[in-house]
């Protein structure tokens, strides 16, 4: 199916996203090589190049070179190709948080175990430096929710790991405790950590519910099966929550109730 | 609202009640006390003008409602098919899809290979297998039968793993009820093999729904 924007080729995508002339082509060339996964041998090159781009922010250059690189940045982490890592390490520490939002979730989705270091070194100040409130948006000092949940997927259970993690689950946002806990929860199997994210199923507000039917999900975390049926959300969401359940199942009994959560699913659709 | 009416089973009351509905959860409620009235039949009217309220719960216990009321409320739905408000046609194939009747057939064909919204394919998908054909002459349930399994077939094809997952839900409720060997079931059955195919469907769980279809239909 096409995506949400003009339908093109892979052939168009590579040459949108080789030009420079056009940013906003670029923009969407990188974000289409991701989305379809493009096994083009040209496509990663091509990305990291434009990776490249970036540069200081410049707020009033309408589609920013930032934008691109950011997509780049989210199309390399989809695509999973080894060669990104050091270039998305690199990005890891530069100055546009958004950048570093990109980098951190795509550096998770390629496990690479490289990352952790400099992702436990950006949050090593804890939630009352990394995790503050910035004077000039609404967004966290370090893009938390991101980091949290690459070092939970990249799997590295080190005691300094967890150390960095642990004071997140006490963040002020409950955005950024779920992310916490979710991370602790794939790193340790603790149920005390799904205990946290059970309760914020329950959380009044909906953002927050979702958020936590997904940190479920991805960790795959069986117990949640009747917990999740329950809460008040999209039945979309819950279906992505119970995919995950059957896909990453941790927790108890794994593959002996595969079908309990399929028949769970089928009565949401 | 007075103490008297609040109390009130009757179907009059309720929907005089739920006319006056004023805040969005007044509605929900107000929705809710229509299904559970004494006479439900009589609230099929206001049950599809929830649809297009973009209230979603008040929308969800009108799906719920409509439903349950089954055939009775295939006319109404039918007639009153806004394809100029998305959210109201997204509840209404919802509603047929869950009511089964064959007269949504056209709609449910169209929602799969059509809709822009993930949820309303996926629902159709399913509405697709689960048509009730008990009533119908053999040749004309082949008929039907043959229709749903054109729009599965091409349903294997969606971007959407979700409304893949459905098509296999939906190609396990339309054979299931066919005897072994029969040609519908067989082709079926060879639609959910390639949805249960590694080198041809991605996502794991849509392989698993799928070798639970052909478990289930191998088991009879």
């Amino acid at each position: 199916m096409a995506g949400d924007g003009e339908p093109i080729s892979e052939a168009e995508a590579l040459e949108q996203l080789r030009q420079t002339e056009d940013q906003s082509r670029q923009y969407y060339a990188a974000w289409w090589l991701g989305r379809m996964r493009s096994r083009h041998p040209e496509a990663v090159p091509l990305l990291l190049a434009a990776l490249r781009q970036r540069q200081p922010r410049d707020v009033g250059a309408g589609v920013e070179h930032n934008a691109v690189a950011r997509n780049a940045a989210r199309a390399l982490g989809k695509i999973a190709d080894g060669r990104a890592v050091s270039e998305l390490l690199v990005v890891l520490d530069d100055a546009d948080d958004g950048l570093r939002e990109a980098a951190a979730r795509s550096l998770g989705e390629l496990r690479a175990t490289a990352a952790v270091p400099l992702l436990t070194r950006r949050l090593a100040s804890g939630p009352d430096v990394a995790g503050a409130h910035r004077s000039d948006s609404p967004r966290l000092q370090e893009p938390c929710e991101a980091m949290l949940e690459a070092l939970g997927t990249i799997g590295v259970a080190e005691a300094e790991v967890l150390a960095v993690i642990k004071p997140f689950t006490s963040h002020g946002r409950p955005l950024v405790r779920s992310a916490a806990c979710r991370a602790l929860l794939q790193l340790t199997g603790e149920t005390a950590w799904a205990d946290e994210l059970l309760q914020l199923l329950q959380h009044p507000q909906l953002q927050v519910r979702r958020a936590a039917l997904m940190d479920l999900g991805a960790v795959g975390w069986r117990p949640a099966l009747v917990p999740i049926q329950r809460t008040l959300a999209e039945n979309s969401l819950k279906l992505i929550a119970l995919r995950g359940l059957v896909e990453n199942g941790s927790g108890h009994e794994v593959d002996s109730d595969d079908e309990a959560v399929l028949m769970a699913m089928d009565a949401l659709l | 609202m007075t103490a008297a009416s609040g109390d009130s089973r009757l179907a009059a009351d309720r929907i005089r009640a739920f006319e006056q509905a004023g805040s969005a959860e007044e509605l929900v409620v107000a929705t809710r006390r229509l299904i559970a009235c004494d006479d439900p039949l009589a609230t099929v009217p206001q049950l599809v003008q929830v649809l297009g309220f973009n209230n979603p719960g008040a929308a969800v216990a009108a799906v719920d409602g409509l439903i349950a009321l089954g055939p009775a409320a295939v006319g109404p739905l039918l007639a009153n098919l806004d394809a100029h408000n998305y959210g109201a046609r997204a509840w209404a194939v919802r509603a047929l899809a869950g009511i089964g009747d064959t007269r949504g057939l056209d709609v449910l064909e169209d929602a799969l290979a059509t809709d822009v919204g993930p949820s309303v394919r996926r629902a159709a998908a399913r509405g697709l297998g689960a048509l009730r054909l008990e009533t119908l002459a053999e040749a004309e349930r082949q008929e039907v039968r043959e229709r749903c399994l054109g729009a599965l077939e091409s349903g294997r094809g969606d971007g959407e793993w979700v409304v893949r997952y459905a098509v296999a839900v939906g190609l396990e409720g339309l054979a299931l009820p066919l005897p072994p060997a029969h040609p519908q079931r067989d082709r079926a059955e060879a639609s959910l093999g390639q949805l249960q195919d590694p080198e041809r469907e991605d996502t794991l769980v849509v392989r698993l729904r799928a070798g639970v279809a052909l478990k289930r239909l191998n088991a009879q």
